[in-house]
């Protein structure tokens, strides 16, 4: 969204309140990566059963004794809880995220390999998402009935359908069906299609939902009509002046729309059998791979951070108003 | 460790399960494709067309271990993988014999405990570095390194005490006890040979870079994901079993993990991969009737699928209930539903793949009135209000613990219900796996539902000896059978050289265990995978049932 210039204030020298409030996120920031791992660790931690025999054991396995001693020893299993959680975060404060139990490379190489792929669809999905949900919104927004609820109809199945179930139907008929797209795996760009149409479906229910309930209520505001009574086409007074005003809460909602996308790739992943960070969570949460699923909650939060953030200043682009507020 | 499907996969009834369930859908999918064929028919090629060489072949795999060295895993998947990369010391030939492939020859002494290896000469690994005796006892070093963290490798060379290297290709290998199993597991695809060089040099990577002598070299490793291999230039020592010399006619394999049975089927149906190494039963109908495929269903060697009873506890320490518990199973019916009509029913302790399986055995017939007239005389004479068999105001129950999963195993609840008519009330207790290995380790159950293929027949040594109980060390023997007389069996078996001693050693183990009844035997433990006709030369090994595709091409 460009904001339209402001006569209040030249760009590039933003009041000092952003500054601020730029600093205060970032402290809150590392509050919440620490509480994710601290979190994380813990509720891993707290799954019944012996780590190094998750590790050696299982029914396919006979482990010798020194193979599992030998485990406990490496991974610090026999320590006290407090001495495991004091080391790893000694680790994490040095950037390292520990070594995968199930891989046995270091983790930060276990997710590095897998995030391009991840942020391939999520990116693809997004991109999706979004001008489909403006164009859907700002079309349906103030019709007649009969209009909305078709949209609001189609708005309700893709939110409240599992991604699961609209990625296998989506497989069933462009795939099985009709050979339009591979039916999985990250071979070339026809592959990220399939799988980012499912997650961008799933995430465009709620977004649209939200946008054309706020356009809604904008367009019946006063400056819309004093907007139309000075000749502005309809289209002008939806996209110039009601969609700047509604557009704030579904920025909001973009931590949410992060959330889903990262959620939702665990099962589209798998679904399209697509490397990525979801479907390393998915495995190392089988495995009760620690280090692993620890990274994995510690990207995610970070990102959410970042995205906050990057949503707070938006904020302040399109509304002045909330930096003194 | 392996991915959450272990082809092994009847031991975590949870995702099978999960299959049935997609069942259902299935059928619908197929019916909406009905009209739409094949695009992958291509027309069989004949047996004695000439290999066409070039092109990558495009393989789809259920699961990947997240480790591609075989010393340390245990996952069934390196079953497939480890041919890829690996030789081996030697092989089981199409017969199930023991046969050359790096060692030309060996010889072992009068007692059974010195090994004497002539290696092949000329072999090198894909790094360059030769194949000789210090490799080899590199390799053995290796598999028991506890760095190495082998969960399974370490365990099936544990009599090996030492070795000595006479000459470059001459190996001396010293056991602490005559143990004949020691050369079947080393022709399994888990000990197969790494460089020495890299063993030395990069111990630490040798999961995600393993290097072998192999037909194929490992090119990228996407854990989780995708695994390429490209063609090993120079290669020239398969065994003789394969029937060819020289370099693998493909370029390369490129296998593909694609987790979900029914994308498995469509996407090998779609013609994306030429071949699936793990087709699910509910597919096989549908693969078998199509002449663009070929499928396969072989039973792998070793235990098959058991549910194995505790005998260390209430109720079945008492053998009545045991023999009463396999009499009220009709175990044809419920393996016929659960496989879809692929499995094959057992009665034995042993699969009938196995050397030295004995078909005069004969397992406990269906028989519900024998059931009934076992558990009354056993003093399970009345009834509670659900009409559950109790005694001493106690109800018979039966306690099976299995991995957690959305919907409880399909093969217990089939259980559940045979037995059931029989007044023994089964109970499922879904755990995560971590809390499943322990409390198996604990033998805190009543009975446990499992398979373990191995390709030697030493699987009843592992499975029943008393040795094998879990106390100071991990075992396999969760039954807690402790038999004088079948220990005695059983270590004289695994103690005579191959012969008619071992088999009269193995026949005596496999009545006695019919006599013991340490479970109820359900069904062989299968290897279903398929192919398009394109696909040609996909061999078998006889350690294990799976595709060996050394010398596989694609037809134009």
């Amino acid at each position: 969204m460009r904001a339209a210039p402001d006569p209040g204030r030249t760009a590039g020298s933003w009041p000092a309140g952003v500054a601020r409030r730029i600093v205060l996120r970032l402290v809150v920031g590392v509050g919440v990566l620490w509480g994710a791992a601290t979190l994380t660790f813990l509720a891993v931690y707290l799954i019944p059963g012996d780590t190094a025999l998750l590790i050696l054991g299982g029914p396919d396995a006979r482990p010798t004794q020194e193979a599992i001693d030998r485990v406990r020893q490496d991974y610090l299993l026999d320590e006290p809880l407090a001495i495991q959680y004091l080391h790893y975060l000694g680790g994490l404060l040095q950037g390292d995220l520990g070594q995968s139990y199930r891989l046995r490379i270091p983790v930060a190489e276990a997710i590095g390999q897998q995030i391009g792929s991840t942020a391939q669809l999520a990116g693809a999905a997004a991109l999706l998402a979004l001008p489909l949900t403006f164009a859907v919104a700002l079309t349906s927004a103030q019709r007649r009935p009969w209009i909305r609820s078709l949209v609001s109809g189609v708005e309700v199945v893709c939110a409240a359908t599992p991604t699961f179930v609209i990625g296998f139907v989506l497989l069933m008929m462009f795939s099985f069906s009709l050979h339009w797209f591979p039916i999985g795996g990250n071979q070339g760009p026809a592959s990220v299609v399939l799988p980012a149409l499912t997650l961008a479906l799933a995430v465009f229910g709620p977004l649209s939902q939200v946008l054309r309930n706020e356009l809604d209520d904008v367009l019946e505001q006063a400056f819309v009509l004093t907007a139309r009574a000075r000749g502005m086409r309809n289209a002008q007074v939806r996209v110039r002046h009601a969609l700047r005003h509604a557009v704030l809460p579904v920025l909001t909602m973009s931590g949410f729309l992060i959330a889903a996308l990262l959620g939702g790739s665990v099962i589209v992943e798998t679904l399209f059998s697509r490397q990525g960070v979801g479907s390393l969570a998915l495995a190392s949460v089988y495995e009760k791979d620690l280090p692993v699923i620890i990274g994995v909650v510690l990207l995610s939060a970070a990102v959410y951070v970042v995205v906050n953030l990057g949503v707070d200043l938006l904020y302040t682009l399109i509304d002045p108003r909330v930096v003194t507020a | 460790m392996s991915l959450p499907f272990h082809a092994h996969f009847t031991a975590r009834p949870g995702t099978a399960r999960r299959i049935a369930a997609r069942g259902a859908g299935l059928t619908v999918v197929a019916g909406l494709l009905a009209s739409c064929a094949s695009p992958a028919g291509t027309q069989a090629v004949s047996a004695d067309a000439t290999p066409v060489d070039g092109g990558v072949l495009n393989v789809s795999i259920s699961a990947e271990p997240g480790c591609l060295d075989g010393h340390g895993i245990s996952a069934t998947q390196q079953q497939f993988l480890g041919r890829l990369i690996y030789d081996n010391v030697v092989t089981l030939d199409d017969n199930g014999e023991m046969a050359p492939y790096l060692a030309e020859s060996w010889d072992i002494s009068e007692d059974g405990k010195t090994y004497t290896f002539h290696l092949k000469e000329g072999v090198t690994f894909s790094d360059g570095s030769p194949w000789n005796a210090t490799v080899f006892q590199q390799n053995l070093e290796h598999m028991r390194d506890p760095a190495t963290k082998s969960p399974l490798a370490a365990a099936y060379i544990a009599p090996y005490v030492d070795g000595t290297v006479i000459d470059d290709h001459t190996f001396e290998v010293h056991l602490e006890y005559a143990y004949t199993p020691f050369l079947y597991t080393l022709a399994q695809s888990w000990l197969g040979m790494t460089s020495g060089k890299a063993i030395t040099e990069s111990p630490g990577t040798l999961c995600q870079n393993p290097v072998g002598s192999g037909p194929y070299v490992l090119e990228e490793y996407q854990p989780g994901q995708s695994i390429s291999y490209a063609k090993r230039e120079g290669y020239g020592w398969a065994p003789e079993w394969l029937g060819e010399t020289g370099e693998a006619h493909l370029d390369g394999v490129e296998v593909t993990v694609v987790a979900e049975p029914v994308i498995r089927h469509q996407s090998l149906v779609s013609g994306q991969y030429g071949l699936t190494e793990n087709l699910a039963p509910q597919n096989a109908a549908a693969v078998q009737a199509d002449p663009a495929f070929t499928y396969e269903n072989l039973p792998r060697t070793g235990s098959p699928y058991v549910l194995g009873f505790n005998l260390n506890r209430e109720p079945f320490s008492d053998p009545a209930v045991r023999e009463a518990f396999a009499a009220a199973v009709d175990t044809e019916a419920v393996t016929e539903s659960l496989g879809f009509g692929t499995y094959t029913p057992v009665d034995s302790y042993l699969s009938k793949e196995s050397k030295y399986y004995d078909p005069s055995v004969e397992g406990i017939p269906h028989d519900p009135e024998r059931a009934h007239q076992l558990l009354d005389d056993a003093g399970w004479d009345s009834r509670d209000a659900e009409g559950f068999r109790i005694k001493d105001g106690e109800r018979l129950t039966v306690e099976v613990p299995t991995v957690e999963a959305s919907a409880p195993s399909p093969l217990l609840v089939q259980l559940q219900g045979e037995v059931r008519q029989a007044g023994i009330e089964l109970e499922i207790i879904q755990l995560p796996q971590a809390q499943l290995t322990e409390l198996r380790y604990a033998g805190d159950y009543d009975a446990l539902a499992g398979v373990w293929h191995t390709n030697t027949t030493d699987v009843l040594f592992i499975r029943y000896h008393s040795s094998e109980i879990t106390g100071e060390r991990i075992g396999q023997n969760s039954s807690y059978v402790n038999d004088p007389e079948l220990d005695e069996i059983l270590l004289r078996a695994r103690g005579a050289a191959d012969g008619p001693e071992a088999e009269e050693a193995y026949s005596q183990a496999q009545h006695r265990l019919t006599d013991l009844v340490p479970g109820l035997p359900l069904y062989e433990n299968p290897s279903q995978f398929a192919y398009s006709n394109s696909v040609q030369a996909v061999a078998t090994d006889t350690s294990h049932p799976v595709p060996v595709l050394t010398y596989a091409w694609l037809a134009q």
